[in-house]
């Protein structure tokens, strides 16, 4: 155990601690852009059947979502530099671990939304596509025009959620070294011995940035749900 | 004009079509009855090809497809050649009510935005909609929201418009308002095809009435041919069904 708890300490942290919240930042803006080119790439074989990568597809959601995020962590940490100089002779051990962070995160994400999409796109009515198409529109200005906005707005509640975990899950970063909030925590704790003080500090920024980012999701779902009725709207 | 050839179509081997012959003139209105099951839905969706024929050649105005070999563009020429109007509205929920006339003008017929707006307006104002003009799908009854599809159908200025079973969905106090909007364009001399179960409907507004059953045209004539003098058991049988509920309407008017 460190020294006596000492409340006054939880407030003196926060402003060291929240310098890093950047970092936090920076590795969930990368991770949710990148997961989303990546989870639109995965959910177009799985929406229109398209043989081996749907298979493909089909294994990559169930692997990540079967494994815990940790592991998946070292496993691109210690992997990734292993196979691109083993096939390409490409070393990228000296490449910052922010990086390996980012991509764990956007492959992971990209699971996540893929499923997301996939449902969202098939939980739009064929009865807007049939009404596309009765008025002289082709697919692609159907799916553009017609689906996806509506889709969006099905999706909008999962994505949401997918980005809350996603910002809290960043909180592991620090342990393939990466100095975000946790891992100033971290260096904090071995300097000052008050662990406790450290954590509750760190709660204190995680909940409040949580609690923003429902506040501004509640408002865009809100304008999402402009034109349902209003029993329908779920505000969480 | 509208000419159909040989229109075969099965769903899982099960023929529902077998063999529709059909000539349809310009400006005709022409309805089709029949019992649920008899594939006169099915007839109505291979003519925008919303279900593709398996056989048969597709005539609207002056596109000609061949159904077995059609491609995506011949399916979009053809497609462009009619609107519909469907049994449960089909608006696009996240278009207001003129957003949603503008739609195919702006995106399948390239009309500018401006020109496609004031078109919209004027065929709402023709359904009586003026007052609902920025109203999303959502916050309109059953009626409101058939009468946004026909000014729908309407605005694309097509060929033909296809109704399919436009008034099945809507309370039956609703239904006058939608059929007499009908009834008024079909006065306009545009040409209608017309999937239905309101008998007084077909008997007033069509040219032509078609009765089908078992993927096969029965029957055809005039209104009065074929509500007065059916020359098929199956037609007169179905009539009499469809005349035996309505002799209870009165009754139940009464009770009202």
């Amino acid at each position: 155990m460190g020294k006596a708890f000492d409340l006054m300490l939880i407030i003196e942290f926060i402003p060291t601690l929240i310098q890093y919240l950047g970092i936090t930042l920076q590795i969930l803006a990368a991770s949710i852009i990148l997961g989303l080119v990546l989870g639109i790439a995965a959910a177009i074989p799985r929406l229109y059947k398209i043989p081996i990568l749907n298979q493909l597809v089909i294994l990559y959601v169930s692997f990540i979502r079967g494994t815990p995020i940790l592991i998946q962590l070292f496993l691109v940490f210690y992997g990734l530099p292993a196979i691109l100089l083993l096939l390409f002779s490409i070393d990228i051990t000296r490449m910052e671990a922010i990086y390996f962070v980012i991509i764990t995160y956007a492959i992971s994400n990209g699971a996540g939304f893929s499923e997301i999409f996939r449902a969202a796109i098939r939980a739009v009515d064929y009865g807007q596509t049939e009404a596309a198409f009765s008025v002289g529109m082709t697919s692609r200005q159907n799916f553009f025009r017609i689906v996806l906005p509506q889709a969006v707005r099905i999706a909008f509640p999962n994505m949401a959620n997918s980005v809350i975990g996603s910002l809290k899950d960043t909180s592991l970063a620090f342990t393939i070294g990466v100095m975000d909030m946790m891992g100033r925590g971290d260096t904090l704790i071995a300097a000052t011995a008050h662990a406790l003080e450290v954590y509750l500090s760190l709660s204190i920024i995680y909940y409040i940035i949580v609690v923003m980012f429902e506040k501004i999701f509640s408002k865009l779902e809100k304008y999402f749900n402009r034109y349902q009725k209003a029993d329908v709207t779920a505000v969480a | 004009m509208i000419y159909l050839q040989g229109i075969k179509k099965s769903f899982n081997q099960l023929p529902v079509l077998k063999g529709i012959n059909l000539k349809i003139e310009k400006g005709e209105v022409v309805t089709i009855l029949g019992p649920s099951g008899s594939g006169k839905t099915t007839l109505l969706r291979c003519l925008n090809f919303l279900e593709k024929p398996n056989a048969g050649i597709v005539q609207i105005g002056n596109i000609i497809v061949d159904s077995e070999k059609a491609t995506k563009k011949e399916m979009l020429a053809i497609r462009k050649q009619s609107a519909m109007v469907f049994q449960h509205y089909n608006l696009f929920a996240h278009k207001t009510v003129v957003e949603n006339v503008m739609e195919g003008l702006i995106v399948a017929k390239k009309v500018k935005k401006k020109d496609a707006r004031h078109q919209s307006e004027r065929v709402l104002e023709k359904v009586g909609l003026s007052d609902k003009l920025h109203h999303y799908p959502s916050q309109l009854s059953g009626g409101q929201q058939q009468r946004v599809g026909i000014a729908r159908a309407l605005a694309l200025n097509p060929e033909v418009i296809l109704f399919d079973e436009p008034t099945s969905a809507l309370d039956p106090e609703l239904v006058g308002d939608v059929l007499s909007v009908i009834k008024s364009i079909a006065q306009e001399g545009i040409t209608m095809v017309v999937v239905t179960h309101e008998m007084s409907f077909a008997r007033e507004v069509s040219n032509r009435v078609l009765f089908m059953d078992e993927g096969v045209i029965v029957e055809e004539g005039t209104p009065l041919e074929i509500f007065h003098a059916a020359k098929e058991e199956r037609t007169r049988r179905f009539l009499q069904r469809i005349s035996g509920e309505s002799f209870f309407t009165p009754l139940k008017e009464q009770v009202n």
